[in-house]
C-alpha cells in the first residue's frame, strides 16, 4: 500500500505520453501499424492514474451505452413477439383450428344429410355450407402465413387443392341423390373417403405446426434475457469497482457522478427485473391456462367430431360399418377415457379448475354421457333390425333424447370452453405486455443517466491532477 | 391531350424497356405439375386375379336340393322364427336390384323383393327382415360366419363357391355386358385390350374380364356404384358385369350405353350357409311359389323397361 501511494503523488502529472511521431513515415505503413500503436498508446496512458481513470471512464461510458442499447432493443423486441402473439400468431392458430373443426363438421354434417330421406334437411344443409364457407376463409387466413415454413406451406397446398375437389364430389352426390340415383351414395363415400385420408390430415398437420408455433413464441417471450443481464451486472459491476478504487486512490467515500450513475442502473435493473418477472408470469400463464388449454380441448372436439361422423357412417354403411364402429369406440375412449371418468375432458377440466371454462367442460362431460347412451341405444336398435328408428335417434335433433341433440349440446360447450380459453390467453398476455410499458425508454435513459454521470464523476476527478 | 401524351410517353418508355432484353423467364408462383383425381375408397388395379369366373365345367351349378315347405322342430327356419326376423345380407348400391331409395330410405329392389317374399312365407311378415348390407367380396364371408341366414345380392351361382356355401334354385338369368360413354367406339368386350374396365372386387365379373384374350386391365372396386363414379370421372374406360347391373347404371346416366353380346350366363341363386340344408330345401320351396305370381310383379315393376318381358327359370333339382 505504501508503495503505491508513495508512487502516486510526484511522478503523476510528468509521465505525460510522448507525442506521435508519425510525419516521417509513409501513409499506407502508419495504417498498418496503427493497431499495434492503438495498445501501446492504451498500455502507455493506463501507466498513469489520470491516464487509467481516462480509460475507465471511455469504458464505462461505452458499457453504459452499449446496456441501454441492447437492453432497450431486446424489452422491444420482447414488447414486439408479444404484439405479435396476440395480434398474429394467436389467430393464426385459432384459423388453422378452425379449418381442421369445420371440415371435420364438414364431414359429419354431409354425413347425417344423406341419413335423411326425403328433401334434404335445411337446417344440415346450412350447416355444412357454413362449415366449408368457415374453412375456406380460415384456409386463407392461414395461408397467409405458410410461406417461410415450408412444412406448413406443403399442407395448405394440399388443403387449397382438394377442398374444391371434395365440395364438387359432394354437390354431385347431391345431385344424384335428389333424382333418387344410389350413384350419389358412392360420390358421398369418395368424398368422405377424400376427407378422411388426405384433407383431414393435412389440416391436422397444419394445426399442430400452428400450435407449435405459438408455444414456442410463447416460450421466446417468456425467455430469460441472457445477454442484457449479462450486461447490466456487469455494468453495476464495473461501477462499483470504480467507486473502490477511486475511494482508495483519492480517500473521498463518495462520487456522486458515479453514485447518480450506479443508482440509475439499480434502477433499471429492479425495474426491469420485475417488469419481466410479471410479463414472463403472465406470458407463462396465457400459455397454460389460455393456449395449453385450448389446445386439449380443440383435441376434444376434434375427436367427438370424428367420432360423430363415424356414427352416422356406421349407419350408412348399414350393418357393414364394423370399422367405423371400432373408430367409434377409440376417438370416445380418447374423448372420455374407458370409463367415461378420464380422457382428453378429464384432462381439460383439470386445468380448467376455476377458470371461466371450468362450467362449459362439466356441461360437456355430462353431454358426452348422454351421447354415448344414445349411442348405445341407436346400436342396440340397430342390432335389433329396427334400422329406421335407429336412424331416427341417431340423426333428430329435434328429440331431447337424440345423439344429435346430445352431440350437439356438446360441440357447444367445447366451443364456449375453447372461446373461454382464448379469452385467457388473451388478458394474460396483453396484461404481460402492459408490465413492459416504458421499460425500453425507460431502461434507454437511464444508461444515457449512467453514461453522463460516470463522465461527470471521474471528469471530476481528473480536473484534480491538473 | 394530357392523357395522349402521357399515353405516347409510356409507349415510348415500354419500347425503350423492351429494347433492352429480358431479365429472365417469369415466374409461376404456384407451380401445379400433376392434378390427383379423387378416388372410391378401396379402387385398385388387378394384376393377378385368380379363379375361373362363371363359366367353368366340373359340376351343375344350376341344380340345388329338392323342395321342402315344413319346418320341423330345431331347424334353421325354426331358430329364425324363434328370433322373430330374417337376417339377410343384400346391395343397397346396385339400382334396380338392391339399392337404398335415398327418398324413403328404404331399400328396393328386385332382390329386397325376393328376400321380403321369403321372410312373408317364412314369418308371416315382409318387413321381419334384418338387412345387411355388404359388399361383394363379403357375401361368402358373412354366410360362413353365419352373420347372416341368407344373402340375395346379384349372387352367380359357380362350382367354387358351391364348395363353401350352398345355393338355392336359380331365380334369374343374367349375363356379362359392357357399359361404355354414348360416344365410345367399343362394340364389345373384345375392343378393350389394354384398356382399364371395372367390376367389384371378388364378382365373377372380375374374373371374366381377367379371362378375356384381348386382356383388358381389370380395376376393382366396393360396390357397383363405385364403377359407375370411375366411369363418370373417366378414370375407366368401361364397365363390365351382367346385363342387369348395367341396366341400372344406364339408367342412372343417359351418356352411357350397353354393348356387345351377352359372353357368359350368370346364374343368380340365394346363398346359404354350407349346413343350412333344410334351409336350401325350405327357400327352393318358397321360390316354387314366387315363380308363380311375385317373380313377375317385381320384374315388371324393376326390370321389363329395361330389360324386356321374360319369364322366371325353371327350377332344376339333384
Amino acid at each position: 500500500m505504501t508503495s503505491a501511494v508513495t508512487r502516486r503523488g510526484p511522478d503523476a502529472p510528468g509521465t505525460e505520453p510522448p507525442e506521435e511521431q508519425r510525419g516521417t513515415r509513409s501513409g499506407l505503413a502508419w495504417l498498418l501499424d496503427l493497431p499495434a500503436h492503438a495498445v501501446r498508446g492504451v498500455t502507455r496512458s493506463a501507466a498513469t492514474t489520470p491516464g487509467r481513470l481516462s480509460l475507465i471512464a471511455a469504458g464505462l461510458v461505452t458499457l453504459s451505452l452499449l446496456t441501454g442499447l441492447v437492453g432497450a432493443l431486446s424489452v422491444q423486441d420482447r414488447g414486439n413477439t408479444i404484439d405479435g402473439l396476440i395480434e398474429h400468431r394467436e389467430p393464426l392458430a385459432a384459423a388453422a383450428q378452425q379449418v381442421y373443426r369445420s371440415l371435420s363438421d364438414a364431414d359429419a354434417t354431409a354425413a347425417s344429410a344423406f341419413l335423411s330421406t326425403g328433401a334434404e334437411p335445411r337446417q344440415l344443409r346450412e350447416r355444412y355450407q357454413f362449415d366449408i364457407a368457415k374453412a375456406g376463409a380460415a384456409l386463407a387466413k392461414a395461408a397467409s402465413d405458410a410461406g417461410g415454413v415450408p412444412k406448413a406451406a406443403a399442407q395448405v397446398d394440399i388443403l387449397s387443392r382438394q377442398l374444391p375437389v371434395y365440395t364438387g364430389l359432394v354437390e354431385t352426390a347431391r345431385a344424384n341423390n335428389r333424382q333418387g340415383f344410389p350413384v350419389g351414395a358412392a360420390y358421398l363415400r369418395e368424398a368422405s373417403e377424400l376427407m378422411r385420408s388426405t384433407i383431414l390430415p393435412a389440416a391436422h398437420e397444419l394445426y399442430e405446426i400452428d400450435t407449435e408455433r405459438l408455444v414456442d413464441e410463447q416460450d421466446d417471450a417468456a425467455g430469460f434475457p441472457w445477454l442484457t443481464a449479462l450486461l447490466v451486472f456487469a455494468l453495476l459491476g464495473a461501477l462499483i469497482a470504480t467507486q473502490v478504487y477511486l475511494r482508495r486512490r483519492t480517500n473521498r467515500v463518495f462520487n456522486v457522478g458515479l453514485v447518480v450513475a450506479t443508482v440509475a442502473v439499480g434502477v433499471a435493473i429492479v425495474w426491469s427485473a420485475v417488469g419481466m418477472t410479471v410479463q414472463s408470469v403472465l406470458v407463462s400463464s396465457g400459455s397454460s391456462g389460455g393456449t395449453e388449454q385450448v389446445d386439449v380441448v380443440v383435441r376434444a372436439r376434434i375427436a367427438a367430431l370424428q367420432a360423430r361422423a363415424d356414427e352416422t357412417l356406421t349407419l350408412v354403411a348399414r350393418g357393414g360399418g364394423s370399422e367405423y364402429e371400432k373408430e367409434f369406440s377409440a376417438l370416445t375412449a380418447q374423448l372420455a377415457g374407458e370409463d367415461g371418468t378420464g380422457g382428453l375432458l378429464a384432462e381439460a377440466a383439470d386445468r380448467a379448475q376455476g377458470g371461466p371454462a371450468a362450467e362449459h367442460i362439466d356441461a360437456a362431460r355430462e353431454d358426452t354421457a348422454a351421447w354415448l347412451r344414445a349411442h348405445e341405444q341407436v346400436r342396440r336398435l340397430e342390432g335389433a333390425g329396427d334400422y329406421e328408428q335407429a336412424v331416427r335417434l341417431a340423426i333428430d335433433g329435434g328429440n331431447e333424447q337424440s345423439a344429435a341433440h346430445a352431440f350437439a349440446r356438446l360441440d357447444e360447450n367445447l366451443a364456449a370452453a375453447i372461446d373461454a380459453g382464448r379469452q385467457n390467453f388473451l388478458d394474460d398476455t396483453t396484461n404481460g405486455a402492459r408490465a413492459l410499458t416504458l421499460l425500453a425508454p425507460g431502461f434507454a435513459v437511464l444508461a444515457v443517466i449512467a453514461a453522463l454521470g460516470t463522465t461527470l464523476g471521474i471528469w471530476e476527478r481528473l480536473r484534480e491532477y491538473r | 391531350m394530357r392523357v395522349k401524351k402521357l399515353a405516347v410517353l409510356a409507349a415510348v418508355a415500354a419500347l425503350l424497356g423492351a429494347g433492352c432484353g429480358s431479365p429472365g423467364a417469369p415466374v409461376d408462383p404456384a407451380p401445379v405439375s400433376s392434378v390427383r383425381q379423387p378416388m372410391p375408397a378401396n379402387a385398385t388395379v388387378e394384376t393377378t386375379v385368380e379363379g375361373g369366373g362363371s363359366t367353368e365345367n366340373g359340376c351343375d351349378p344350376a341344380a340345388s336340393l329338392p323342395p321342402k315347405g315344413d319346418i320341423p322342430d330345431g331347424s334353421t327356419m325354426d331358430e329364425i322364427r324363434d328370433r322373430g326376423h330374417l337376417r339377410v345380407g343384400v346391395d343397397q348400391n346396385t339400382f334396380l336390384f338392391g339399392f337404398r331409395n335415398p327418398t324413403t330410405g328404404q331399400l328396393e329392389g328386385f332382390d329386397i323383393d325376393i328376400a321380403r317374399s321369403i321372410a312373408e312365407a317364412l314369418l308371416g311378415d315382409p318387413d321381419a327382415i334384418r338387412f345387411r348390407a355388404i359388399s361383394s367380396a363379403q357375401r361368402i364371408p358373412v354366410l360362413q360366419n353365419g352373420e347372416v341366414d341368407i344373402v340375395v345380392r346379384t349372387f352367380s351361382i359357380t362350382c367354387d363357391r358351391l364348395k363353401e356355401i350352398n345355393f338355392s334354385t336359380v331365380y334369374y338369368v343374367a349375363g356379362q355386358r359392357v357399359l361404355v360413354h354414348q360416344n365410345s367406339d367399343v362394340e364389345s368386350i373384345d375392343d378393350l385390350g389394354g384398356k382399364r374396365v371395372c367390376a367389384t372386387k371378388s364378382s365373377t365379373s372380375l374374373k371374366n374380364i381377367a379371362k378375356v384374350d384381348s386382356k383388358p386391365v381389370p380395376v376393382s372396386v366396393d360396390d357397383w356404384s363405385d364403377c359407375l363414379v370411375l366411369l363418370q370421372q373417366g378414370q375407366v374406360e368401361a364397365v363390365s358385369t351382367d346385363d342387369t347391373i348395367l341396366a341400372g347404371m344406364a339408367e342412372q346416366d343417359p351418356t352411357t350405353k350397353i354393348v356387345g353380346d351377352r359372353f357368359t350366363d350368370e346364374l343368380y341363386g340365394i346363398g346359404i350357409p354350407k349346413e343350412d340344408e333344410d334351409m336350401v330345401r325350405y327357400v327352393n320351396a318358397v321360390l316354387e311359389s314366387v315363380r308363380g305370381g311375385p317373380w313377375r310383379q317385381s320384374y315388371d315393376r324393376w326390370l321389363r323397361d329395361r330389360l324386356g318381358a321374360a319369364n322366371p327359370p325353371q327350377p332344376q333339382y339333384r
